[in-house]
């Protein structure tokens, strides 16, 4: 393994970031439009009321700053693998000697880095200064919750990862993309929280891995969880991580048999 | 055993076809017609440490195809490589790292960095140690005259320059095996004869193994001493350039400038090919037709100029290669 390679990549990708300031603007601003609107629909909804079924306004401001905020930050480039194989130049990515995906993953955590940063942490001083978040539960939370954040990044990247395997067949996969984002942002409960979820929908969401991409590490920040049903859903984090990246890794290298080099 | 072993590769690709307009494109949502097209059927050869192989062929014979499949990228359907007992889209990672590729359509420079940036990244992908980058770098600036544009992003470099950015990036990580890609495709005639001369002065110095796709022929003539010849995805030839001319040995051309506009009637066994009213060719086997009978033939008939008689060319050697394989497949 040699990580100078990858570090490389990492460093490349943080670097292009920087080179479009206002594409970079106008990502903050659209984060906070989005968190903007959601938190004044629920402001509107809870009206003078203190709480509804136990949960309070500032549970529900806690959940939009840090889904959509981790949401910022990670986004997973889903068009880096469908792209190349369109216009061909997955050929010369083959020619690295070094491992294709590591160096997705790379690229990937080059620019959760850069959103962290300028993205993220904007975003994070408007929302604490003008609305009522919620402080971390405890010191033991806060740091369970960044563990549960990586590993949330790890099952929405593994889900990307295997959506972005079906090019190697279908070439064009926006509409696929499409139909995973609308999953994604509905059954994590990054739009509605998961806790005004109807009963029998809330069980059902249980069972997908969505729910565990932000709504585990929202529910350990705001200590809900006991230590015990912690350890279980990242657990489950770590299970759905293990079992998408494994089907998607038997499509990775079915797909590389039946690559066709678009364009020559 | 040779250092880069071929046997019986196949390659058949899934073609979907489509009738062309609206109703086509309804036909096939419904009903999905496919094609299986064969880019490349048992093909064999080897290939020895240090040679210099051209292969040649019309397009679409299946010369990129079998180049990427040999750099690991594609995987064979059929038959099997082998290159100092590495298998190549099996072991890709530990394969490519001896290889370099140079694709003339595909740049594998990053687009909006100069191009030092980009070998500084391959440096870095290609771990290679300090001083060997730094010899490398040297010697590439100097032979393929970079200093102008090393500093400048690629997207501002002409084609020839890029071409050089690219032959230089490809080579940093000094390979074993090299694979040109129509590595002159679109470069003026002083780039190529550049990019020609540093090519075989590399593998003079080093020894590097180099394999070439092209369509220029003066590619192969410059460079190559062992040309493969691949149409409609197999081998037709495999061996020198002299091989290939002495195959056409007896052949003759003879070119004839007419003094005034003349309609040039027919000659058994004589191809004649117009170049213009005043400019004929007539190709022949001199073996068939002796010369002096179609001299006094051509002299008595028409108010003749200038004559001039040659070999043909290895470009219409070759044309008349692939013809006739169409003609026998």
């Amino acid at each position: 393994m040699r990580l100078s390679a990858y570090y490389a990549y990492a460093k490349k990708q943080f670097l292009s970031r920087s080179a479009y300031r206002f594409d970079h603007l106008m990502g903050i601003l659209s984060t906070c439009l989005q968190f903007f609107i959601f938190y004044e629909i629920y402001r509107t909804l809870y009206g003078s009321k203190e709480s509804v079924d136990g949960i309070t306004m500032s549970m529900i401001t806690t959940n939009f700053v840090l889904s959509l905020g981790l949401s910022a930050i990670f986004s997973p480039n889903d068009y880096f693998v469908p792209g190349r194989i369109w216009d061909g130049s997955i050929s010369t990515e083959l020619l690295r000697p070094m491992s294709f995906k590591g160096r997705m993953i790379a690229e990937n955590v080059g620019d959760a880095c850069f959103n962290l940063i300028f993205k993220f942490i904007p975003v994070l001083l408007i929302a604490i200064f003008t609305t009522g978040m919620e402080k971390p539960a405890g010191i033991g939370n806060m740091i369970l919750f960044l563990i549960s954040a990586i590993l949330g990044y790890g099952v929405l990247w593994t889900i990307s990862f295997l959506v972005q395997m079906t090019a190697f067949w279908l070439i064009n996969i926006w509409s696929l993309i499409t139909i995973k984002d609308v999953f994604v942002n509905v059954l994590s409960g990054m739009m509605i929280p998961l806790w005004f979820m109807p009963d029998w929908m809330a069980g059902v969401i249980k069972f997908t891995p969505f729910a565990s991409i932000y709504f585990t590490p929202v529910q350990i920040y705001l200590g809900q969880l006991s230590i015990s049903e912690i350890v279980f859903k990242c657990g489950v984090q770590l299970f759905w991580t293990v079992i998408i990246y494994a089907l998607g890794n038997v499509l990775w290298n079915k797909g590389q048999k039946k690559l066709v080099v678009q364009g020559g | 055993m040779s250092f880069i072993e071929v046997s019986n590769i196949s390659k058949t690709y899934k073609i979907s076809k489509r009738k062309s307009g609206v109703p086509g494109m309804l036909a096939n949502l419904f009903v999905p017609k496919y094609e299986n097209k064969e880019a490349v059927k048992n093909v064999s050869f080897s290939i020895e440490k240090g040679e210099m192989v051209g292969f040649v062929g019309p397009n679409g014979a299946g010369k990129s195809t079998t180049i990427k499949m040999l750099s690991g990228i594609l995987y064979p359907d059929t038959g099997e490589i082998n290159v100092s007992g590495l298998i190549p889209y099996k072991q890709r990672k530990e394969y490519v790292s001896r290889i370099g590729v140079v694709f003339g359509q595909k740049s594998q420079l990053q687009w909006d960095l100069p191009v030092i940036d980009s070998f500084e990244l391959l440096k870095a992908i290609y771990s290679i140690p300090d001083d060997v980058y730094k010899k490398n770098l040297d010697r590439y600036m100097e032979m393929l005259d970079m200093d102008k544009f090393i500093k400048q992003p690629v997207r501002q470099l002409s084609l020839g320059q890029r071409m050089r950015a690219d032959i230089a990036a490809a080579l940093l990580h000094s390979p074993e095996i090299v694979f040109f890609d129509e590595p002159t495709i679109g470069v003026d005639v002083v780039g190529k004869d550049a990019i020609r001369n540093f090519i075989k002065d590399l593998n003079a110095e080093d020894g590097v193994t180099m394999i070439f796709t092209t369509h220029d022929m003066q590619d192969i003539e410059k460079t190559c001493n062992r040309l493969v010849i691949i149409s409609e995805g197999s081998k037709i030839y495999d061996g020198t350039l002299d091989g290939v001319r002495k195959l056409h040995g007896s052949s003759r051309q003879l070119d004839v400038y007419f003094m005034n506009d003349s309609e040039v009637a027919e000659i058994p066994d004589v191809e004649i090919v117009e170049v213009d009213k005043r400019h004929s060719q007539f190709i022949f086997d001199g073996k068939k037709v002796h010369i002096n009978d179609l001299m006094s033939h051509l002299l008595g008939t028409y108010n003749v100029k200038d004559i001039n008689i040659s070999e043909p060319d290895i470009e219409s050697i070759i044309r008349k290669i692939y013809s006739r394989e169409k003609v026998a497949g």
